[in-house]
């Protein structure tokens, strides 16, 4: 129920660069796939309809993130979510983005060492592109998984965007590695920092295969799955953490999800998103907030937190930035925010010594 | 009358009318509701109804469960528009209602009956998408403006009046919540120890048996209060004023006639009275508080009850928030939230109601309280805070008729498939 058409820099662009449309949670690879491309391309779909909240939520000024634009798809329907849904967008970047800044605080050494952050089914998420254009964080490998159309999509994107907003951030190759739909780019001004895009199934991952190249056991890393994992089936959800987790020592991982499928909020939000095609066999597993947390200890994480949306608004938005939030359009419906936020969850785990995430 | 007769025949088949008939019409319905009062009287019975929201189709099932023009007397406590698809059609339908039958159609002012909201929560671009320009909009917010902000229901029974008497409701019941086959599910028994008041709120009634349950139970009071079987309102007296509002009270107002005094006629302000009594919300806190929705007030139990007191009021009866059972009460039943849009915004999986009240039969009139709706002679004020043995009598007999999101499809009207958002 978005309002359709509010002017907005994509209506402005000229053309050039690609068409968008086309990305991805997970990966798709026919052999391996028990899904069928249909809803591998549903599943894509809810990737841009992240973007174009993304872009909404900028648009309205909740977010600044200049990189918003570069990946909602061209020709663009302009989009303006309605302020509940830009809430969302806001809080829940805000709750990931909290839980990187504290990893990357954590990791933060004398002398320096490098730490990597790997996000899984990444998509068209611009918080790689953030970090780097900040210049605040040397020593980061920064590595993004998904199918491998999404991957070879991100570089020509990029590569079509006006030089002067990616260049300062990074320095892009041609192409893809040979032979693959990976790629990656350096920052000029950080050049301890990259970018790693893995063209690769997500749901091929196995505890025993093979670390994507560049990914460094030894470092303290950070896992990031924002709405990706519970696109998958429980089994391969829990493979995907575990190829890493087996592995990594030093290891967080934070995750966005939809939670609470059972009560009539929650059975409506499965049934309508079920009409779009949309299946989310995770949330049948991990039906409660408790559910999360025991899923991260499962994996082996020592510390478990978790916030459903609500409760991140609540205690991790400052008094002031609430503020600013709520004058940029105000919200009529307390209770419906407290419904819809309170079905999704961030919930974090980490273990080891040289990193930490937030305690709560 | 037959161009609006076939407007509400075309409105009802959820098309649209032709801007030219639109403008006719709220011309109409602004000539009509300029004579209102900021504070309308309305004699019972009547069926009270919440937030509708745009969503025409089950604007059409409240009906088909309430009640049809002018069979069933109506009083909708506005946002009639925003966030559904057919706000258009739902508010327009509501106003040629009003045009057609004045006198069985009350509609008062929602927070949403706003230019400034219409633009953001999806009126505004409603009107674009359907008309391709803002001049429906335009004539649709000009009418928002002359839109009641309050009604006072005098009148009530306290009990069940409704139908052929061998089919009424026992006497000592004071809350029947129904489904939409107008199954009883649960009842509430007056208190007679501690007269028609003490019984605490019939909140999530509705879930006891589920919305199609069809065995009802009859909920007493605390241990002991059934006692001797009477009811502390005497039959057939008419219960205290209900005053309708869309969202609550407001620090500025005491007194009911303080509504009366402002100048409605205008877009709803950020603040004063005016905001506050159509962004207001109860809460259990003490006093007044700061309103998370960044207009109007938290109000307290102690606030509800002195004015209710002040006021002759039995209860308060609003809309404006969400509530998952269709229905609210709240602070020993002096005030109600009633909200009438199923699985709001397609999206929230809740269920519905409206309020019935019925008439009072006894001959005594219905002007037997003056309600402050003409002059009072202490003014209201000079009783001071209520004591115990000062307790009102309690409010009157309440049915509330719970119903479900209408099915679209088997309607034969234009059902586009909603698409909820989500966080994805």
């Amino acid at each position: 129920m978005s309002a359709p058409s509010i002017p907005n820099l994509l209506s402005l662009r000229g053309s050039g660069g690609r068409r968008g449309g086309r990305r991805g949670r997970g990966g798709h690879d026919s052999s391996a796939s028990p899904s069928s491309p249909g809803q591998d391309a549903t599943i894509q779909g809810t990737d841009t309809d992240a973007a174009l909240s993304r872009l909404s939520a900028v648009e309205m000024g909740y977010l600044d993130d200049p990189f918003a634009w570069l990946f909602a798809p061209r020709p663009a329907p302009p989009v303006r979510r309605l302020p509940i849904i830009n809430r969302g967008t806001y809080t829940r970047t805000t709750a990931i983005d909290a839980v990187v800044s504290h990893f990357l605080a954590s990791t933060t050494t004398t002398p320096p060492t490098q730490r990597q952050i790997i996000s899984l089914g990444a998509g068209t998420d611009t918080r790689a592109l953030r970090l780097l254009a900040s210049a605040q964080h040397p020593h980061l490998t920064y590595h993004e998984l998904d199918f491998p159309l999404i991957a070879s999509r991100k570089l020509l994107s990029l590569r079509g965007a006006p030089p002067a907003l990616v260049s300062p951030v990074l320095t892009l190759p041609p192409h893809p590695s040979p032979g693959t739909t990976s790629w990656t780019a350096t920052s000029p001004s950080t050049p301890t920092s990259t970018l790693h895009c893995h063209g690769l199934d997500l749901r091929a991952l196995r505890p025993s295969d093979p670390l994507p190249p560049g990914v460094d056991p030894a470092l303290p890393t950070l896992l990031i799955s924002e709405c990706c994992l519970c696109y998958l089936l429980p089994g391969d959800a829990w493979a995907a953490v575990a190829h890493f987790s087996s592995r990594v020592r030093d290891l967080g991982a934070v995750l966005y999800e939809p939670v609470r499928p059972d009560d009539s909020f929650g059975q409506m939000m499965v049934a309508n998103l079920a009409a779009r095609g949309i299946r989310m066999p995770t949330l049948d597993v991990f039906r409660t907030p408790g559910d999360q947390e025991e899923r991260l200890r499962g994996v082996g994480f020592d510390e478990v937190r978790q916030m459903t949306v609500d409760a991140v608004w609540e205690r991790w938005v400052g008094a002031e930035e609430k503020e600013r939030v709520d004058g940029l359009e105000g919200l009529d419906e307390v209770e419906e925010w407290l419904l819809l936020a309170g079905h999704y969850i961030v919930v974090w785990g980490w273990r080891g010594r040289r990193m930490a995430l937030p305690s709560g | 009358m037959g161009d609006l007769d076939s407007a509400i025949a075309q409105l009802r088949a959820c098309r649209p009318i032709p801007e030219a008939q639109v403008r006719e019409i709220c011309h109409k319905a602004r000539e009509l509701l300029v004579e209102e009062g900021n504070v309308v009287t309305v004699t019972a019975p009547v069926t009270i109804c919440g937030d509708i929201h745009g969503q025409f189709h089950d604007l059409m099932e409240l009906f088909r469960v309430g009640g049809d023009v002018p069979d069933t007397n109506y009083l909708f406590m506005g946002d009639f528009v925003d966030r559904g698809f057919y706000s258009l059609e739902s508010f327009l339908l509501l106003l040629c209602l009003k045009v057609r039958y004045p006198d069985r159609m009350t509609l008062i002012r929602g927070n949403h009956e706003s230019r400034q909201i219409t633009m953001v929560y999806g009126f505004y671009d409603e009107c674009m998408r359907k008309y391709g320009s803002a001049n429906v909009w335009r004539y649709c917010c000009d009418v928002f403006d002359y839109l009641a902000l309050g009604a006072i229901v005098l009148g009530s029974s306290y009990t069940d009046t409704s139908g052929p008497e061998s089919a009424r409701t026992s006497e000592e019941v004071e809350v029947e919540v129904c489904n939409a086959n107008k199954q009883i599910m649960s009842q509430f028994r007056r208190d007679p120890s501690r007269g028609p008041r003490a019984r605490s709120g019939a909140t999530a009634a509705a879930t006891t048996n589920g919305v199609d349950g069809a065995g009802a139970t009859t909920n007493t009071g605390p241990p002991g209060s059934g006692a001797s079987g009477s009811s502390g309102g005497s039959i057939g007296n008419p219960a205290g004023a209900v005053l309708c509002v869309h969202g609550g009270l407001s620090p500025l107002i005491e007194t009911v006639d303080k509504i009366r005094l402002l100048d409605r006629k205008q877009e709803v302000p950020h603040e004063g009275a005016m905001c506050d009594l159509l962004w207001s919300d109860p809460d259990e806190i003490d006093g007044w508080g700061l309103s998370p929705r960044g207009a109007g007030f938290l109000f307290g139990a102690d606030i509800v009850k002195q004015f209710n007191h002040k006021n002759d009021l039995s209860l308060i009866a609003r809309a404006h928030q969400l509530v998952m059972e269709g229905f609210k009460e709240m602070f020993d039943a002096r005030i109600v939230t009633v909200w009438s849009a199923p699985n709001y915004c397609y999206r929230c999986g809740n269920v519905a109601a409206f309020l019935e009240l019925s008439d009072d039969d006894s001959g005594m009139g219905i002007f037997a309280r003056s309600n402050g709706d003409v002059g009072r002679s202490d003014g209201g004020g000079s009783r001071g805070v209520l004591t115990e043995n000062d307790a009102p009598m309690g409010g009157p007999f309440r049915r509330y008729r719970v119903f479900q999101a209408a099915a679209q499809d088997a309607r034969g009207m234009p059902a586009k498939k909603p698409v909820a958002d989500y966080f994805l």
